[in-house]
Protein backbone atom coordinates (compact mmCIF):
# COMPACT_ATOMS: atom_id res chain seq x y z
CA UNK A 1 0.00 0.00 0.00
CA UNK A 2 1.38 3.38 -1.00
CA UNK A 3 1.89 5.81 1.81
CA UNK A 4 0.45 9.30 1.72
CA UNK A 5 3.32 10.70 3.76
CA UNK A 6 6.84 9.62 2.86
CA UNK A 7 10.20 10.73 4.22
CA UNK A 8 12.10 12.95 1.81
CA UNK A 9 15.17 11.46 0.21
CA UNK A 10 17.06 14.61 1.05
CA UNK A 11 16.85 16.35 4.40
CA UNK A 12 14.55 15.74 7.35
CA UNK A 13 11.27 16.72 5.66
CA UNK A 14 8.61 14.62 3.99
CA UNK A 15 6.64 14.35 0.77
CA UNK A 16 2.84 14.52 0.68
CA UNK A 17 0.97 12.30 -1.76
CA UNK A 18 -2.61 13.33 -1.15
CA UNK A 19 -5.60 13.51 -3.48
CA UNK A 20 -7.29 16.93 -3.79
CA UNK A 21 -10.38 16.00 -1.74
CA UNK A 22 -8.18 14.99 1.21
CA UNK A 23 -6.19 18.22 0.96
CA UNK A 24 -9.45 20.14 1.02
CA UNK A 25 -10.47 18.30 4.19
CA UNK A 26 -7.07 19.00 5.77
CA UNK A 27 -7.56 22.67 5.01
CA UNK A 28 -11.13 23.05 6.23
CA UNK A 29 -11.12 20.94 9.41
CA UNK A 30 -8.22 22.69 11.18
CA UNK A 31 -9.45 26.11 10.02
CA UNK A 32 -12.80 25.46 11.68
CA UNK A 33 -11.26 24.24 14.91
CA UNK A 34 -8.77 27.14 15.00
CA UNK A 35 -11.68 29.53 14.55
CA UNK A 36 -13.63 27.93 17.39
CA UNK A 37 -10.55 28.10 19.63
CA UNK A 38 -10.05 31.74 18.70
CA UNK A 39 -13.58 32.58 19.79
CA UNK A 40 -13.23 30.86 23.17
CA UNK A 41 -13.48 32.93 26.31
CA UNK A 42 -10.79 31.36 28.45
CA UNK A 43 -11.13 33.76 31.34
CA UNK A 44 -14.00 32.05 33.17
CA UNK A 45 -12.27 28.68 33.41
CA UNK A 46 -14.99 26.62 31.73
CA UNK A 47 -14.15 25.17 28.34
CA UNK A 48 -17.19 23.93 26.43
CA UNK A 49 -17.93 20.30 25.74
CA UNK A 50 -15.61 18.37 23.52
CA UNK A 51 -12.95 21.08 23.49
CA UNK A 52 -12.26 20.27 27.13
CA UNK A 53 -9.94 17.49 26.05
CA UNK A 54 -7.55 20.15 24.67
CA UNK A 55 -7.37 21.81 28.09
CA UNK A 56 -6.77 19.09 30.69
CA UNK A 57 -6.37 19.75 34.40
CA UNK A 58 -2.88 19.77 35.92
CA UNK A 59 -4.03 19.28 39.53
CA UNK A 60 -6.57 16.54 40.18
CA UNK A 61 -7.89 17.76 43.52
CA UNK A 62 -6.31 21.12 44.43
CA UNK A 63 -8.80 23.62 42.99
CA UNK A 64 -6.78 26.71 43.89
CA UNK A 65 -3.56 25.40 42.35
CA UNK A 66 -5.53 24.30 39.29
CA UNK A 67 -7.09 27.74 38.87
CA UNK A 68 -3.72 29.41 39.10
CA UNK A 69 -2.13 26.91 36.67
CA UNK A 70 -4.97 27.38 34.19
CA UNK A 71 -4.73 31.18 34.43
CA UNK A 72 -1.04 31.16 33.67
CA UNK A 73 -1.05 28.54 30.89
CA UNK A 74 -4.40 28.51 29.08
CA UNK A 75 -3.83 31.46 26.74
CA UNK A 76 -0.53 30.01 25.53
CA UNK A 77 -2.03 26.52 25.31
CA UNK A 78 -4.88 27.79 23.13
CA UNK A 79 -2.39 29.77 21.02
CA UNK A 80 -0.15 26.73 20.52
CA UNK A 81 -3.11 24.59 19.41
CA UNK A 82 -4.13 27.35 16.98
CA UNK A 83 -0.62 27.76 15.59
CA UNK A 84 -0.46 24.03 14.83
CA UNK A 85 -3.93 24.00 13.26
CA UNK A 86 -3.10 27.04 11.13
CA UNK A 87 0.13 25.38 9.98
CA UNK A 88 -1.84 22.33 8.84
CA UNK A 89 -4.51 24.43 7.08
CA UNK A 90 -1.88 26.67 5.51
CA UNK A 91 0.27 23.86 4.11
CA UNK A 92 -2.41 21.32 3.16
CA UNK A 93 -1.79 22.02 -0.54
CA UNK A 94 2.00 21.62 -0.37
CA UNK A 95 3.84 18.64 -1.80
CA UNK A 96 6.81 18.85 0.58
CA UNK A 97 6.91 19.67 4.29
CA UNK A 98 9.87 20.88 6.36
CA UNK A 99 10.63 19.68 9.85
CA UNK A 100 8.76 22.49 11.64
CA UNK A 101 5.71 22.07 9.46
CA UNK A 102 5.67 18.35 10.21
CA UNK A 103 5.67 19.13 13.93
CA UNK A 104 2.68 21.44 13.38
CA UNK A 105 0.87 18.74 11.39
CA UNK A 106 1.50 16.18 14.11
CA UNK A 107 -0.03 18.34 16.85
CA UNK A 108 -2.87 19.55 14.65
CA UNK A 109 -3.86 16.03 13.53
CA UNK A 110 -3.82 14.98 17.17
CA UNK A 111 -5.94 17.97 18.24
CA UNK A 112 -8.51 17.16 15.57
CA UNK A 113 -8.59 13.52 16.67
CA UNK A 114 -9.00 14.53 20.32
CA UNK A 115 -11.98 16.76 19.58
CA UNK A 116 -13.57 14.39 17.08
CA UNK A 117 -12.86 11.34 19.24
CA UNK A 118 -14.41 13.05 22.28
CA UNK A 119 -17.49 13.95 20.26
CA UNK A 120 -17.79 10.37 19.00
CA UNK A 121 -17.20 8.94 22.48
CA UNK A 122 -14.42 6.71 21.13
CA UNK A 123 -13.62 3.79 23.44
CA UNK A 124 -10.49 1.73 23.63
CA UNK A 125 -11.98 -1.74 23.69
CA UNK A 126 -11.88 -3.45 20.34
CA UNK A 127 -15.56 -4.30 20.28
CA UNK A 128 -16.54 -0.62 20.26
CA UNK A 129 -18.26 0.70 17.16
CA UNK A 130 -19.77 4.12 16.58
CA UNK A 131 -23.50 4.53 16.11
CA UNK A 132 -24.54 4.51 12.44
CA UNK A 133 -25.58 8.16 12.73
CA UNK A 134 -21.93 9.26 13.07
CA UNK A 135 -20.38 6.78 10.67
CA UNK A 136 -19.04 9.53 8.39
CA UNK A 137 -17.38 11.34 11.26
CA UNK A 138 -15.84 8.07 12.39
CA UNK A 139 -14.39 7.57 8.90
CA UNK A 140 -12.77 11.02 9.18
CA UNK A 141 -11.45 10.08 12.61
CA UNK A 142 -9.89 6.90 11.26
CA UNK A 143 -8.47 8.75 8.29
CA UNK A 144 -6.79 11.29 10.59
CA UNK A 145 -5.42 8.40 12.67
CA UNK A 146 -3.93 6.77 9.59
CA UNK A 147 -2.36 10.03 8.48
CA UNK A 148 -0.94 10.72 11.94
CA UNK A 149 0.53 7.22 12.05
CA UNK A 150 2.29 7.71 8.74
CA UNK A 151 3.56 11.10 9.84
CA UNK A 152 5.03 9.65 13.05
CA UNK A 153 6.86 7.01 10.98
CA UNK A 154 8.27 9.75 8.77
CA UNK A 155 9.28 11.84 11.81
CA UNK A 156 11.09 9.20 13.84
CA UNK A 157 14.42 10.08 12.27
CA UNK A 158 13.95 13.75 13.18
CA UNK A 159 14.21 12.88 16.89
CA UNK A 160 17.49 13.92 18.49
CA UNK A 161 19.55 11.14 20.08
CA UNK A 162 18.49 10.19 23.64
CA UNK A 163 19.83 12.45 26.41
CA UNK A 164 22.52 10.73 28.46
CA UNK A 165 21.14 9.71 31.84
CA UNK A 166 17.54 10.71 31.02
CA UNK A 167 16.24 7.12 31.22
CA UNK A 168 17.45 6.75 34.80
CA UNK A 169 15.99 10.06 36.01
CA UNK A 170 12.41 8.75 36.11
CA UNK A 171 11.35 7.29 39.46
CA UNK A 172 10.14 3.73 39.47
CA UNK A 173 6.39 3.33 39.32
CA UNK A 174 5.39 4.30 42.89
CA UNK A 175 2.14 2.32 42.72
CA UNK A 176 3.32 -0.89 41.12
CA UNK A 177 -0.21 -2.07 40.63
CA UNK A 178 -2.82 -1.26 38.02
CA UNK A 179 -5.29 1.43 38.94
CA UNK A 180 -8.01 -0.90 40.02
CA UNK A 181 -10.05 -0.45 36.92
CA UNK A 182 -10.56 3.32 37.00
CA UNK A 183 -9.00 6.38 35.43
CA UNK A 184 -8.49 9.48 37.55
CA UNK A 185 -11.78 10.91 36.31
CA UNK A 186 -13.69 7.82 37.39
CA UNK A 187 -14.22 6.31 33.93
CA UNK A 188 -13.38 2.61 33.58
CA UNK A 189 -9.94 1.54 32.45
CA UNK A 190 -10.20 -1.00 29.62
CA UNK A 191 -8.37 -4.27 29.70
CA UNK A 192 -5.30 -4.19 27.49
CA UNK A 193 -6.16 -5.80 24.16
CA UNK A 194 -2.56 -7.00 23.99
CA UNK A 195 -2.52 -9.07 27.18
CA UNK A 196 1.05 -9.29 28.42
CA UNK A 197 2.55 -8.72 24.98
CA UNK A 198 4.09 -5.31 24.27
CA UNK B 1 -8.78 4.48 2.11
CA UNK B 2 -10.83 4.89 -1.01
CA UNK B 3 -14.03 6.04 0.55
CA UNK B 4 -15.01 9.69 0.08
CA UNK B 5 -15.11 11.75 3.23
CA UNK B 6 -17.36 14.74 3.99
CA UNK B 7 -15.81 18.18 3.65
CA UNK B 8 -16.64 19.55 7.03
CA UNK B 9 -17.08 18.56 10.63
CA UNK B 10 -20.72 18.71 11.59
CA UNK B 11 -21.71 21.12 14.28
CA UNK B 12 -21.14 18.80 17.20
CA UNK B 13 -17.88 20.47 18.15
CA UNK B 14 -19.51 22.23 21.04
CA UNK B 15 -21.88 19.56 22.30
CA UNK B 16 -21.32 18.48 25.83
CA UNK B 17 -19.09 15.66 26.94
CA UNK B 18 -19.40 13.88 30.28
CA UNK B 19 -18.27 16.17 33.08
CA UNK B 20 -14.91 15.48 34.58
CA UNK B 21 -15.06 14.27 38.14
CA UNK B 22 -12.10 15.39 40.18
CA UNK B 23 -10.63 13.01 42.71
CA UNK B 24 -11.28 13.72 46.36
CA UNK B 25 -8.30 12.23 48.16
CA UNK B 26 -6.18 15.09 49.43
CA UNK B 27 -3.05 14.15 51.30
CA UNK B 28 -2.61 16.64 54.16
CA UNK B 29 0.81 15.36 55.15
CA UNK B 30 2.78 16.54 52.11
CA UNK B 31 5.72 18.81 52.68
CA UNK B 32 7.55 21.08 50.30
CA UNK B 33 10.63 18.84 50.38
CA UNK B 34 9.20 16.04 48.32
CA UNK B 35 9.59 16.24 44.56
CA UNK B 36 6.57 16.51 42.30
CA UNK B 37 5.61 13.65 40.03
CA UNK B 38 4.33 14.27 36.52
CA UNK B 39 1.77 11.60 35.64
CA UNK B 40 0.35 10.72 32.24
CA UNK B 41 -3.04 8.97 32.23
CA UNK B 42 -4.41 6.48 29.78
CA UNK B 43 -6.92 7.75 27.26
CA UNK B 44 -8.65 5.99 24.37
CA UNK B 45 -7.70 8.48 21.65
CA UNK B 46 -3.96 9.15 21.62
CA UNK B 47 -2.09 6.66 19.45
CA UNK B 48 0.45 4.44 21.20
CA UNK B 49 3.12 5.43 18.67
CA UNK B 50 2.31 9.10 19.27
CA UNK B 51 2.65 8.83 23.05
CA UNK B 52 6.02 7.06 22.66
CA UNK B 53 7.16 9.74 20.21
CA UNK B 54 6.18 12.59 22.56
CA UNK B 55 8.02 11.01 25.50
CA UNK B 56 11.17 10.73 23.38
CA UNK B 57 10.85 14.26 22.05
CA UNK B 58 10.04 16.06 25.32
CA UNK B 59 12.21 14.15 27.77
CA UNK B 60 15.04 12.76 25.65
CA UNK B 61 14.27 9.16 26.64
CA UNK B 62 15.53 6.26 24.60
CA UNK B 63 12.98 4.55 22.40
CA UNK B 64 12.95 1.56 24.77
CA UNK B 65 12.30 3.69 27.85
CA UNK B 66 9.62 5.76 26.10
CA UNK B 67 7.94 2.57 24.90
CA UNK B 68 7.97 1.09 28.41
CA UNK B 69 6.42 4.23 29.90
CA UNK B 70 3.77 4.25 27.17
CA UNK B 71 2.95 0.59 27.92
CA UNK B 72 2.66 1.43 31.64
CA UNK B 73 0.18 4.16 30.75
CA UNK B 74 -1.70 1.78 28.50
CA UNK B 75 -1.84 -1.26 30.75
CA UNK B 76 -1.74 0.23 34.26
CA UNK B 77 -3.71 3.38 33.50
CA UNK B 78 -0.96 5.83 34.46
CA UNK B 79 2.79 6.30 34.62
CA UNK B 80 5.18 8.77 36.19
CA UNK B 81 7.05 10.32 33.26
CA UNK B 82 9.17 12.94 35.02
CA UNK B 83 9.78 14.42 38.44
CA UNK B 84 11.37 17.44 40.04
CA UNK B 85 10.63 20.76 41.74
CA UNK B 86 7.13 22.16 41.37
CA UNK B 87 8.03 24.73 38.70
CA UNK B 88 9.73 22.09 36.58
CA UNK B 89 6.75 19.75 36.95
CA UNK B 90 4.33 22.52 35.91
CA UNK B 91 6.44 23.19 32.84
CA UNK B 92 6.45 19.51 31.89
CA UNK B 93 2.69 19.26 32.40
CA UNK B 94 2.17 22.34 30.22
CA UNK B 95 4.36 20.86 27.47
CA UNK B 96 2.49 17.54 27.65
CA UNK B 97 -0.83 19.42 27.43
CA UNK B 98 0.42 21.25 24.34
CA UNK B 99 0.95 17.81 22.82
CA UNK B 100 -2.55 16.69 23.80
CA UNK B 101 -1.53 14.22 26.49
CA UNK B 102 -3.56 13.81 29.63
CA UNK B 103 -1.01 14.88 32.26
CA UNK B 104 -1.40 15.84 35.91
CA UNK B 105 1.06 16.41 38.76
CA UNK B 106 1.15 15.50 42.41
CA UNK B 107 3.65 15.71 45.22
CA UNK B 108 5.35 12.48 46.19
CA UNK B 109 5.85 11.29 49.73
Amino acid sequence: MRRRIRPSWRGPGCQLHLPPEERQLLESLPSQLAEVLGSLDLSDGEVPGNLRRLFPRAYVSDEEAERSFAESTRAELAASHRRALETLAGTAQETVLGEEEMAGWLTALNDLRLVLGSALGVQEDQGWTPSPAVEHEFVIYQYLSLLQSELIDAMERTLPPPLPGADDAVPEDPWGEPLGGLRWDGTPLPQSPFGDQP
Amino acid sequence: MSRAVPEALPAFLATSAPAEVAGTDVDESVTTDHPWLVIVWNDPINLMSYVTFVFQKLFGYSREKAHKLMMDVHTKGRAVVSNGPRERAELDVARLHQHGLWATMEQSG
